[in-house]
């Protein structure tokens, strides 16, 4: 087992430091919900780690800081202890409180990035420098900070020198960079569009990033194509890296949730997932199959997108009579005894008194058939994949998206949902799920795209619903099945309660509607546009499990 | 008759209470200053926001002039008087060439600019670089989803104008001497009615290239769709001359 770094005695005094400064950086921030920051001990130099550890001050996981305790001996020449020490925590805690703020932004800034140099490492690199020329100058405009001090002593290479000197021209503070040196390779130019950027403005972010790309762009692919020549890394970053560490799992779900559903472009979303792909399984997504955490096959975008986009929509799922419940009722009269519950007293063969001898409470009984026990059936989701229906691996399906959003609802009620995915089923275009609570498994399968005929197979359903007393069936098709009269006859049978929902107004669906159209367990939902489904589809659902508003009714 | 003065309280304290002294739950914010010192960066920020408010404000006016029911029919006299009004307003804005970056993406942003008409924008456009201060221009257009129209137009001696992207139709159309030079690819009517300077494409060109071409030279990188009704000047195909030459013939489609 790896034996935790020891203390040295000047870690133990730069502990110290810490302890007495965060007080005072806490106020100073406001009282961010942050944990004391830690220092970490020098790493044994056998393991090769020492000389790459110098370079970087600062680390974060989720919200703990650590100190690099190696780093800050390294600026106490140029630099007092206690300085170093509050520069780096004030730049940290402004990624907490101000910039990225969260997983979200931190993807949409990225994602923006991208946009323009169009590499994934490159797109980090940007991202991560905006974040940090933000959280640097938030501190340097709204507190007062050590942070120029650091700026001024820490090693630079080309970009940073360049940074700096944007820093000089925007803080108005010198940090030694001489404006001859920023005479090359049109360095003055770059500075001069990055100093136009409304770093303090959130509203703008989208589009200062994008210029803050284009205008580092140059630079960067020249240091790009200077490290691949060596071989090697880059510099690190001294004030911390800016990876998926920062964040804990909830807040990289409700980052994915938030970035699914403002961008609501599947390749979009799949193109960050992509890039963040090790950093997302180091966090814990991608298992197997599906998008649950636990180690082990790669994650799979398409899944995830639906399954963070339907997060973000919630349907509320009216519960079911199912068992009968056998509640206790007032039967007879018993006198009441010291000690006795009060609850029970019956206050009028009392005469409102409590005393012994006249008080009378009363003896319950179980009863029979008062009530029924309320509680979710479990679904079946029948969910058309044949040729004309979207793919929902190359661009957002509704289809996919409302049966995910059903599946959810479900699923969070504690029942269980079975999947019955169906093009040209009798000729085997069909993937069937058995019942399950396993939401990646379902997602799979609900994701699956076959692309031919309609024909569903009734004997595939049959063992679904056999021996079930209490299922709901949810069906999301556009209606043009091969076998349509044999469905409507299935329907005609069965009592469960079934959601149909097609798409767009066609003879098919007509014929469908006017045959079930007395069956008072069938609702059925036209879509129109298919953009419409997710809305319509949720909307729906609720009038169904509410009577009063179910159509034709 | 009444006392103007307010009756006095009863203290709510108990009498034993009274010394209690009460405590500001704010105390520990008490040296917290809410005003923030100005940084260079706000003004920097601010006076661009001003320029570009000037810079979309003659944009406005031309519009309202030109373009009044918001349609613009490309014509020899109608570009000629456009780029006139155009002038007019652009004399009274002193402004960079990364003010008129900025004004392209704005132009892109319905919020800042709510109408996009390629033709005077890009005469507006063509004119803020004619008169800008700086001789070389460079407009990082790539991200730009719209192509611009008319840019470069009357390019003069003595102004180098660089675009990163792709440019619309009549690129560099009456090019008067100056040097423009497109990173990526340039559609129809490119350097028509020039009379001299340099256009340097540097991927593909589209047809009508050099139309009523008067004189100067167009380079490009890639492949000529097809060449206009040439008068005088020279025309460059991947470093070999296309006209004059036997090879091509106007219009032709290649």
């Amino acid at each position: 087992m790896h034996e935790p770094h020891r203390l040295s005695m000047e870690e133990q005094n730069l502990q110290s430091i810490i302890e007495e400064i965060w007080p005072k950086l806490k106020k100073k921030h406001l009282y961010p919900e942050i944990p004391v920051p830690k220092v970490r001990g020098t790493p044994d130099p056998e393991q090769g780690e020492a000389e790459e550890d110098e370079g970087v001050g600062l680390e974060m996981k989720q919200k703990q800081m650590t100190i690099n305790g190696a780093f800050v001996s390294q600026m106490k020449d140029k630099m007092e202890e206690k300085r170093v020490v509050e520069a780096l925590l004030d730049h940290g805690i402004t990624h907490y409180t101000f910039c990225p703020w969260d997983f979200h932004t931190h993807l949409r800034l990225y994602a923006e990035a991208k946009k323009v140099v169009g590499d994934k490492e490159l797109a980090k690199q940007v991202s991560n420098h905006f974040i940090d020329v933000i959280a640097d100058t938030h501190c340097v405009k709204k507190r007062f900070t050590e942070i120029p001090e650091l700026h001024r002593n820490l090693k630079k290479g080309t970009i940073e020198e360049v940074i700096a000197f944007l820093y000089q021209k925007i803080w108005g503070v010198d940090l030694g960079i001489p404006p001859s040196k920023m005479n090359v390779k049109g360095h003055a130019e770059i500075v001069r569009r990055l100093a136009r950027i409304p770093y303090l403005d959130r509203s703008r972010w989208g589009e200062s990033v994008q210029k803050f790309a284009r205008s580092l762009k140059p630079l960067l692919v020249e240091e790009q194509k200077q490290q691949g020549a060596k071989g090697g890394k880059g510099e690190r970053n001294p004030q911390g890296e800016h990876d998926l560490n920062h964040y804990s799992n909830e807040e990289i779900d409700q980052g994915l949730r938030d970035y699914a559903r403002q961008t609501m472009a599947l390749s979009e979303f799949k193109d960050v997932v992509e890039d963040f792909s090790d950093e997302l399984k180091g966090a814990g997504y991608g298992m197997e199959g599906g998008m649950g955490r636990g180690q082990g096959n790669p994650i799979d975008a398409d899944i995830l997108f639906y399954m963070k986009l339907a997060e973000n929509y919630s349907i509320p799922l009216k519960k079911f009579p199912l068992e009968e419940k056998g509640s206790l009722h007032p039967h007879s009269h018993s006198p009441w005894e010291v000690g006795s519950p009060f609850q029970d007293v019956d206050i009028w063969t009392s005469f409102g008194k409590i005393m012994p001898g006249i008080t009378q409470i009363w003896t319950k009984r179980e009863g029979k058939g008062r009530g029924k026990i309320e509680g979710t059936p479990d679904c079946l989701i029948a969910i058309d994949s044949s040729g004309s229906m979207i793919n929902p691996r190359k661009s957002l399906s509704y289809a996919v998206l409302g049966a995910a959003c059903a599946t959810n609802a479900y699923l969070q009620n504690d029942s269980k949902v079975a999947v019955y995915n169906f093009s040209d089923a009798p000729m085997g275009g069909k993937d069937i799920l058995n019942y399950t609570d396993r939401r990646e498994d379902i997602y799979r399968v609900l994701c699956k795209y076959f692309g031919g005929g309609t024909a569903l197979d009734l004997e595939d359903l049959m063992p679904l619903i056999q021996g079930r007393k209490n299922l709901d069936l949810f069906i999301i098709t556009d209606m043009k099945i091969t076998n349509l009269e044999a469905l409507i006859g299935f329907f005609g049978q069965i009592q469960n309660r079934v959601t149909a929902v097609h798409i767009g107004d066609n003879p098919y669906a007509a014929r469908f509607e006017k045959a079930v159209e007395k069956r008072k367990n069938i609702s059925i939902y036209t879509v129109k546009r298919k953009e419409d489904i997710p809305h319509i589809v949720l909307g729906r659902i609720r009038d169904y499990f509410n009577p009063t508003h179910i159509k034709n009714s | 008759m009444k006392s103007s003065t307010p009756p006095k309280k009863n203290p709510i304290l108990p009498p034993d209470k009274e010394n209690w002294i009460i405590k500001n739950p704010f105390e520990e914010f008490k040296t917290f200053t809410a005003s923030t010192p100005d940084l260079p960066l706000d003004q920097i920020v601010q006076s661009a926001e001003a320029v570009m408010d000037r810079i979309r404000w003659g944009y406005e006016k031309l519009l309202e002039e030109e373009a009044k029911e918001l349609v613009w029919m490309v014509q020899y006299n109608t570009i000629i008087k456009a780029y006139e009004v155009a002038e007019k307003y652009v004399k009274e804005i002193d402004y960079t060439a990364e003010d008129i970056e900025d004004f392209c993406f704005a132009l892109e942003n319905t919020q800042r600019i709510p109408y996009l008409i390629p033709g005077p924008a890009g005469v507006y456009i063509s004119a803020l670089c004619n008169d800008v201060k700086e001789e070389e221009i460079v407009l990082k257009l790539s991200e730009l989803k719209t192509e611009i129209n008319l840019i470069g137009f009357r390019l003069p001696k003595g102004k180098r104008l660089v675009i990163e992207g792709d440019t619309g139709d009549f690129t560099g159309i009456g090019l008067e001497g100056g040097e423009l030079i497109v990173e990526g690819n340039a559609k129809n009517w490119t350097g028509a009615g020039m009379r001299g300077g340099k256009i340097l494409i540097k991927k593909n060109i589209g047809l009508h290239t050099g139309e009523w071409m008067m004189g100067g030279e167009i380079y490009v990188g890639g492949r000529v769709r097809g060449l206009g009704n040439i008068v005088e000047g020279k025309v460059y195909e991947r470093d070999k001359l296309v006209f004059p030459g036997k090879v091509r013939y106007p219009n032709l489609y290649y």
